[in-house]
């Protein structure tokens, strides 16, 4: 079992700390690992990478340089065995895709987000310790996204954590409760397309799924959930974000929860349970997703 | 003091225990009666069925039911689609079945017109497709089918623009898994006039199909063959290929390559109406090894969601249906199986005409004892069935969905299905060399 | 009556805390739940506790007597398995409400999700909004009033208990297995008293009720063909 949550806050400089406090609550649901995703208010190309070994540092800044110019950069020890790179980058945003799967194609490199608004950060540990670990300050946020981790392989392998992006649409973010049942599958189909795959995870599929339907079909993000709803199978809790959109699907069985609350600014709030909100705002009458709806809100 | 090697009691050597020698070796009581057999008549024996000797199959794999890794689906209270999609890679019209089991070529001739009115009518009842098999299609069988699959094989016999016409899909054959490489026998028995009119045959002769397209001399031709076919249908129905399960990988590329909008794979367990046994029971690879070949030949072409791939051979049961979907398969097709639901008891005489149960035969007084009605609703019945247990094996791997069924779903019993098909081993999760799948 | 503050508690603690409480005190007001899972999990007596805000997951799991009364919005599985006592949530509660529950009542002031009362054997739940998809399936008993709308495939596969609803396309959301019926008047007399014990103001007049198939056999088809559907 996982736990999910994101917020729509427009204009907000305290997102990173609200949503941080959302997911604390639901920690019940998942003690393994942490992962946010935020947009944030700023144009400055921001790239953040995990090292799966710090030998990997050369590789990683001569992949970069050679793409890019590093204004300024950090890196630092993750929880577990990983380093992690952070950098803002001057390059063109049309570079953004080739540099992203450059860095993939890495064996010890893994993306966790590039692009002009996003930034992932995803580590073992609760969401205070990923907090404090990984100094979360972010600058004025429109909307994010959350995820705990309840790990069934790999605990220490922390590219399996969520948020999940993909190189086809580098903004994209998808957290995911439950599993795809049919994932190997749809792997197959869309490896057959030419996507490439970096992990085991199940999660990684839909974001790629959801990414190819956006740019290749172009579909939009609600288009693209609702195939996604027909197509996937299992039980899947989906929370999708662009730098535009975040988008909500409950798939028809019903089993994850999902529950959201729209507040009179065009804040949104959405989580696994109603304990999640309950930081953000006092006792409210969450609205719980339908089985089987899809429900997209720009910001 | 007795010298060894000497009876126990000297009194007792008319007594003497008789040794027993039960095993022949290879001199078994059938082989016997197959060399006496053909002793006496000097050629091969033709016999009905196909091959009836066992062969690793879809039993030696197990399916992993969901637990905590992912949730079973209520059997009884949620659903499982089964609908099915078949020949959209360049068809305007793909065949739209309710259930991915279809029924396969089976010829009026080796069946009586009660037999082939009967499974027409139940694929009515429950949705799905009856193919017309060699020898011209039945106005009986058109007026009654839900789908109409069109056989085209190397005799053409009864094939017309007409039969083109009426078809929801069309099938080239090239063989069968019951006698790869050999074609339609029919016993003079079974050619009534009625038949004899229909393809054009002098009464009571022995039929001896020509096994080749005589106008398909190989890939090349059969590039323009399916053009030829696309420019009659107008592209409108989907075009199969069926071939029997030999270089499997082979065959199918050649025949994507051509343009097919799917392929037909028999396994050797396949079933006919009369075959020389010596050709049934030492041509073709079974349908389990021949599966996971089309599934990689196809995925190696990258084609693998383009193509559809339906296997036939020795289905029986729901559980064979869910693994042959999980290797691959989007279809089944069923021939011995729908007959054994109307009647049959595989006696293995069909190819005599003599069938009690009025399904494998020509005689008018034996046709008289199958009901038709009857036999539609049993048929039906079947399928529903086997439909069924496919459902319920799916869901409780947690699927929501027939086709959502995966090769990682599955196990390996045997160490002979494990090496086939790359499943791996239930516990060990040993594999020979590459795995088939990721898990 | 006492007052408890069980901000920064775990549920463990606050369960042992009413446990103590409940021998000696008639009333206990909890104040700061913060959402807080299990509260009131197995608790036995006569006695009263109100919560001063929203509570989470498994809220009076496992009753047997006291009275629970929660001001503001429960998690799933309200009331589970509850075998005596009330649970009167003042607003809504998540899906999944008193499952398997064998006695008592539940009153949601508000509205619920989805599978609601799933294998109920006994007992009241009273939900005054609507009821989400799945309401009422497989029960073995009890009894489930809907004051407002439900959801699709309600009382699905029921083997004994009743359901009312007012909601008026309930033959068009009924699941398998059951059948639906005008209340009678043996049944409006026990759900008028029901309601007024608790204060509610509702009509009995449009409720129907939802009972299992007399014939007891349930019919299942796993294989559901749509080539012939009326279009």
């Amino acid at each position: 079992m996982c736990g999910i949550a994101g917020f729509i806050a427009n204009d907000s400089s305290t997102l990173g700390g609200d949503l941080n406090r959302m997911l604390r609550k639901l920690i019940h649901r998942g003690t393994d690992a942490t992962g946010v995703a935020f947009y944030e208010n700023r144009d400055q190309i921001k790239l953040r990478v995990a090292l799966s070994s710090p030998e990997a540092e050369p590789d990683l800044k001569s992949l970069v340089e050679a793409r890019a110019r590093v204004i300024d950069s950090r890196i630092y020890a993750g929880k577990g065995v990983y380093t992690f790179y952070e950098a803002s980058l001057a390059m063109e945003e049309e570079g953004v895709k080739e540099l992203n799967w450059a860095l993939d194609s890495h064996p010890d490199l893994c993306v966790h987000s590039i692009g002009p608004r996003i930034s992932i950060y995803k580590d073992e540990g609760s969401a205070q310790e990923l907090a404090q670990r990984h100094e979360i300050k972010p600058g004025s946020c429109s909307h994010g996204i959350g995820h705990v981790r309840l790990a069934t392989e790999s605990v220490e392998n922390i590219n399996l954590a969520h948020p999940f992006t993909s190189y086809l649409l580098p903004e994209l973010a998808l957290v995911h409760n439950g599993q795809f049942t049919n994932y190997f599958n749809l792997r197959r189909s869309l490896e057959a397309k030419g996507i490439r795959f970096k992990t085991t995870n199940d999660s990684e599929m839909a974001a790629h799924f959801i990414a190819w339907q956006m740019t290749e079909k172009g579909l939009s993000l609600e288009e693209a959930l609702r195939l996604g709803l027909d197509t996937f199978d299992g039980v899947f809790t989906l929370l999708v974000a662009t730098d535009d959109k975040i988008g909500a699907l409950r798939d028809r069985l019903g089993i994850k929860p999902m529950v959201y609350f729209q507040q009179e600014e065009g804040r949104v709030l959405f989580g696994s349970e109603q304990i999640c909100l309950t930081p953000i705002v006092d006792d409210v009458f969450a609205t719980e997703m339908e089985p089987g709806e899809v429900k997209v809100w720009s910001v | 003091m007795r010298a060894m090697g000497e009876p126990a009691k000297k009194e007792d050597k008319d007594k003497a225990p008789r040794p027993k020698d039960v095993q022949r070796g290879v001199w078994s009581a059938e082989t016997i009666a197959e060399i006496r057999h053909k002793a006496f008549y000097g050629k091969h024996r033709i016999r009905g069925c196909g091959s009836v000797r066992s062969y690793p199959s879809f039993d030696d794999l197990i399916i992993l039911p969901a637990m905590l890794t992912r949730m079973s689906i209520d059997t009884y209270r949620e659903d499982c689609k089964t609908q099915t999609v078949l020949g959209h890679r360049f068809a305007k019209k793909p065949l739209v079945i309710e259930t991915p089991i279809m029924i396969s070529g089976m010829s009026y001739g080796a069946l009586s017109k009660e037999a082939k009115t009967a499974l027409a009518k139940a694929t009515d009842i429950v949705g799905t497709s009856i193919n017309n098999g060699e020898g011209g299609l039945l106005p009986e069988e058109r007026a009654n089918s839900y789908k109409q699959v069109v056989q085209i094989l190397p005799s053409r016999m009864a094939f017309s623009l007409r039969s083109i016409e009426a078809a929801d899909a069309l099938e080239l054959a090239a063989g069968i898994g019951a006698k790869p490489g050999l074609a339609g026998h029919l016993m003079g028995s079974k050619i009534t006039k009625e038949i004899a009119e229909m393809r054009q045959l002098p009464v009571g002769i022995d039929l001896h199909s020509h096994p080749r397209h005589s106008d398909i001399f190989g890939a090349d031709d059969l590039v323009l063959k399916i053009q030829e076919l696309r420019d009659v249908t107008d592209y409108q129905i989907p075009i199969f290929f069926k071939f029997a399960a030999g270089r499997v990988k082979e065959d199918v590329k050649i025949a994507v390559k051509a343009g097919v909008d799917g392929v037909v794979i028999d396994g050797s367990q396949g079933g006919t109406g009369a075959a020389p046994v010596i050709a049934s029971e030492h041509l073709g690879i079974p349908t389990l090894p021949a599966l996971v070949q089309a599934t990689q030949a196809l995925e190696e072409m990258g084609l693998k969601d383009e193509v559809s791939l339906i296997v036939s051979g020795g289905i029986t049961n729901g559980a064979d249906v869910a693994k042959a979907l999980a290797l691959g398969a989007d279809a089944v097709a069923l021939g011995t199986g729908v007959m054994v639901a109307m009647g049959c008891a595989v006696c293995l005489r069909c190819h005599e005409g003599r069938c009690a149960f009025g399904i494998g035969t020509q005689d008018p007084e034996l046709r008289s004892r199958l009901d038709i009605d009857q036999a539609a609703r049993k048929v039906a019945n079947y399928i529903t069935a086997m439909t069924a247990e496919a459902v319920m094996l799916a869901k409780a791997a947690g699927k929501t969905q027939l086709k959502s069924m995966e090769r990682e779903d599955l196990r390996s019993l045997s160490l002979t299905a494990c090496a086939m098909t790359g499943i791996p081993l239930a516990g060990s999760n040993y594999t020979f060399g590459e795995m088939f799948g990721f898990c | 009556m006492v007052r408890l503050n069980i901000k920064g508690m775990s549920s463990r603690e606050v369960n042992a805390r009413l446990r103590e409480l409940m021998g000696t005190e008639a009333e206990i007001v909890i104040e700061h739940p913060d959402s807080v899972h299990n509260l009131g999990a197995a608790l036995k007596g006569q006695g009263r506790i109100v919560v001063e805000g929203s509570t989470g997951f498994y809220t009076g799991g496992f009753l047997e007597g006291p009275t629970m009364v929660i001001k503001g919005n429960t998690g799933w599985y309200t009331g589970d398995n509850m075998t005596a006592g009330e649970i009167i949530v003042e607003m809504n509660t998540g899906s999944n409400a008193a499952p398997s529950m064998i006695g008592g009542t539940v009153v949601i002031k508000g509205s619920t999700g989805s599978r609601t009362g799933f294998g109920m054997k006994g007992g009241d739940l009273i939900i005054c909004g609507d009821a989400g998809r799945w309401t009422g399936g497989m029960t073995l008993g009890g009894r489930i009033i809907i004051l407002g709308r439900v959801g699709q495939g309600l009382g699905e596969s029921m083997y004994k208990g009743i359901i009312h609803t007012a909601d008026p396309q309930v033959e068009e959301k009924i699941g398998g297995n059951v059948i639906v019926k005008p209340i009678d008047r043996r049944e409006k007399e026990e759900v008028a008293g029901l309601l007024a014990r608790y204060g509610l103001q509702a009509g009995v007049e449009n409720l129907a009720s939802v009972l299992p198939n007399p014939s007891g056999r349930h019919q299942y088809h796993l294989f559901k063909p749509t080539h012939k559907k009326a279009g």
